[in-house]
C-alpha cells in the first residue's frame, strides 16, 4: 500500500540523513534531525522496547536505564561485524538452495557451503568431509548420543557420561536408558574434572561412547581431551566431545585429541544462532542413526535443506576465530585477572566455582557466601550476568553441576557465572567491580547470618529452632 | 617465487598511515558501543604487532587485509546504523 509507494523515495532521504548523522559528532538527542530519523528508520525491533525517556528502557517491569554491560558469553555471544558482512550476500541476491544442481543460484550457494565447511574443518584439524551442518550443539549431541548407540544397538549397549555434562547429552542419555540401554554417569572431583582412572574403569566390553564435554557452560572447566581420547583409543570406545564452548577459544585437534565424534555450535562463537556442525570421523569410520529423515542431505546423516547464510556466517566464524585465538585469549585472560582480583580485593568469602588451573578464562563463575545469587542479579540490572546456564536459571533449584562438584547447597545458591568476550572492555570490568561490591555489600549489611559469621559463629554448627 | 616478490609494490610509510588513520576513523563511527571499541583496539594492536615486519611481501600482504578490514568497516558502520536500538549503552550514557 502506502509503505511500498514510499519506499523508494524513503531510501535516499534515509541514506542522506545517516551521513549526515555520521558527520555531526554531536550525540542523536537534541538534533532534530534525529527524531526524524527514529520515525523514519525506526527498526520493527524498537516496538517491543518501551523506550519512553531518553536513555530508559521498561521490560518486564523493571526500568533500565542504557542497555546492560554483557558478560553472558557462555549463553550466546554477539554476532561480529566480519561475520555479519559475510552473511548478508547470502539474504539478498544470492538466495540459492545450496543442493539445487540446475542453475547458477544453487551453484554459488552451494560453493559458499563448501567453502564454510573447509573453515570449519581447518578449525579442529579435520577433513572438511568429516564436517556436517546441523542446527547447532544440541542436534549435534542428539545425534551423537542416540544416534551412535541405536547403530550399533546390536552389539553395544552401555554409555559413559559424567554429571557435569550439559543438558541435552544428559536428556539424550536418559532417553537411551527407557530404550534399555546402561548409563554411567561418572562423579566428578571438586575441582570439577573428571578423574581418568574411573573414567577407564567404567569402560565395559559392550561400551558403545564415551562422551565428555570440553569446556563446561557452567563453570568453565577444561576437561583433559588428549588423556581421555588416549584411553578410548586403548579400550576401541568412540570418544564424544560437547565442544560448544571450547571452539575457537581453546585449540582443538581431533587427531591429537582423538576425538570421535563432536559437537559445534556457531552462536558461542560470534557467529549465528541456529547452526552448528556435528564432526564424525572418516578413519575409523564411526556411524549414526540419522535422527532427520528426508532429501538425504549432508550426506543422509542430516536431512533438511543446509541453511546457506547461517552455514557462511559459521564457516567466517571458524576462520576470524583461528586468526584472532591467540590474541582474544591473550586479553581475556587479562580481563578475568582484572575481574577476580578487583572483587577480591574488596570482598570477603568469595569462592571460584571449579578449577582455577584447568580453565577457560572467559567464564568466571564465582559464589558470594550469604548472597543469594538470584537477589544479587536483581539488584545489576546494569549488568547482564546470569546465575548458571541460561536453561536452568528459570528454576530456583541449584545448579546439578556445582552439586556435582560437591558445592554446599547453600554455597551453589550463591554463584554468579560471568562471561568475558571478545567485544568486552577493561572499563566494563570495573563498573562491574563496583556495581558487584556495592551490591553484595549492600545484601549482606542485611544478611543475619553474615553478621554472625563475622562474630565467628560457624553457621553449620547452629540449631535452628522452628516456632 | 623471489622474483615475483621483487617485483610487488613496496608499501610507502604514507599508505601505511593512511590506511591506519582510516580504520581508525572508520571505528570510531560504529553505532555500538563495544564494537567501536573493539574496532580501535584491534586496529591499534594489530599495526603494533606488525611493526616489526620488514620483508616487503608480508608487509603487502598485512596491508592487503588491513584494507579488507577497513571494506568490511565501512559497510558494517552503515548497516549497524540502521538497526541501532534507541537506547545506548551504559557505558556511554553513565559512565563517560
Amino acid at each position: 500500500m502506502t509503505s511500498k509507494a514510499m519506499f523508494p523515495k524513503l531510501l535516499p532521504s534515509a541514506a542522506g540523513l545517516v551521513r549526515r548523522i555520521f558527520l555531526s559528532s554531536r550525540p542523536l538527542s537534541s538534533s532534530s534531525a534525529a527524531s526524524l530519523a527514529t520515525a523514519e528508520l525506526s527498526s520493527p525491533l524498537t516496538n517491543s522496547v518501551d523506550a519512553d525517556e531518553e536513555g530508559i528502557i521498561t521490560m518486564k517491569g523493571v526500568r533500565i536505564s542504557g542497555r546492560p554491560i554483557y558478560l553472558d558469553m557462555q549463553a550466546t555471544t554477539p554476532v561480529d561485524p566480519r561475520v555479519v558482512d559475510a552473511m548478508l550476500p547470502f539474504y539478498l541476491s544470492r538466495f540459492g538452495n545450496p543442493h539445487s544442481r540446475t542453475h547458477l543460484y544453487g551453484w554459488e550457494s552451494e560453493e559458499a557451503v563448501e567453502s564454510a565447511r573447509t573453515q570449519v574443518a581447518a578449525l579442529v584439524g579435520a577433513n572438511p568431509k568429516e564436517i556436517f551442518f546441523t542446527s547447532g550443539a544440541t542436534e549435534s549431541n542428539n545425534i551423537s548420543v542416540k544416534g551412535v548407540m541405536r547403530f550399533y544397538r546390536d552389539k553395544k549397549r552401555h554409555v559413559v557420561t559424567t554429571q557435569t555434562e550439559h543438558k541435552c547429552v544428559l536428556d539424550s542419555c536418559r532417553h537411551l536408558q527407557q530404550e534399555g540401554f546402561d548409563v554411567t554417569y561418572l562423579p566428578v572431583r571438586s575441582d570439577g574434572l573428571v578423574d581418568l582412572e574411573r573414567l577407564a574403569s567404567a569402560i565395559r566390553p559392550d561400551t558403545g561412547l564415551v562422551s565428555v564435554m570440553a569446556v563446561n557452560n557452567e563453570i568453565g572447566v577444561v576437561q583433559p581431551l588428549e588423556e581421555i581420547g588416549k584411553i578410548c583409543k586403548e579400550k576401541g570406545v568412540p570418544f564424544h566431545t560437547d565442544a560448544a564452548q571450547a571452539l575457537g577459544k581453546i585449540p582443538i585437534d581431533v587427531e591429537r585429541m582423538g576425538i570421535g565424534l563432536m559437537s559445534l555450535s556457531g552462536h558461542k562463537i560470534y557467529g549465528p544462532k541456529g547452526v552448528g556442525a556435528l564432526y564424525l570421523r572418516r578413519r575409523p569410520r564411526i556411524r549414526v542413526e540419522p535422527q532427520m529423515s528426508g532429501g538425504g542431505q549432508e550426506r543422509g546423516i542430516r536431512s533438511g535443506t543446509v541453511p546457506t547464510p547461517l552455514v557462511v556466517g559459521f564457516g567466517k566464524a571458524c576462520e576470524v576465530a583461528m586468526k584472532e585465538m591467540e590474541y582474544d585469549g591473550r586479553r581475556i585472560a587479562a580481563l578475568q585477572e582484572r575481574l577476580l582480583k578487583g572483587i577480591r580485593e574488596k570482598l570477603d568469602r568469595v569462592v571460584v566455582n571449579g578449577s582455577i588451573e584447568h580453565r577457560y578464562a572467559g567464564n568466571l563463575n564465582l559464589s558470594f557466601a550469604f548472597v543469594e545469587g538470584e537477589s544479587l542479579l536483581m539488584g545489576l540490572q546494569a549488568v547482564a550476568i546470569s546465575s548458571g546456564s541460561a536453561c536452568t536459571s528459570a528454576s530456583l533449584e541449584p545448579s546439578y553441576v556445582l552439586r556435582a562438584l560437591g558445592v554446599d547447597e547453600d554455597m551453589a545458591h550463591t554463584s554468579i557465572r560471568f562471561g568475558i568476550g571478545r567485544f568486552t572492555t577493561e572499563a566494563e570490568i570495573d563498573n562491574t567491580i563496583e556495581l558487584i561490591v556495592h551490591t553484595v555489600k549492600k545484601l549482606r549489611e542485611m544478611s543475619p547470618l553474615y553478621e554472625l559469621d563475622k562474630e565467628g559463629v560457624d553457621i553449620k554448627s547452629v540449631k535452628w529452632s522452628q516456632h | 617465487m623471489a622474483a615475483s616478490a621483487s617485483a610487488m609494490v613496496v608499501t610507502s610509510r604514507a599508505e601505511l598511515l593512511s590506511l591506519f588513520r582510516s580504520l581508525l576513523r572508520t571505528a570510531s563511527k560504529f553505532s555500538d558501543f563495544n564494537i567501536r571499541e573493539y574496532a580501535r583496539r584491534r586496529t591499534i594492536d594489530g599495526f603494533r604487532e606488525n611493526r616489526h615486519l620488514s620483508d616487503p611481501a608480508s608487509v603487502a600482504a598485512a596491508f592487503a587485509d588491513g584494507n579488507s578490514q577497513l571494506d568490511i568497516a565501512r559497510r558494517q558502520v552503515l548497516v549497524y546504523s540502521l538497526y541501532a536500538p534507541n537506547v545506548k549503552s551504559v557505558m556511554e550514557i553513565k559512565y563517560k
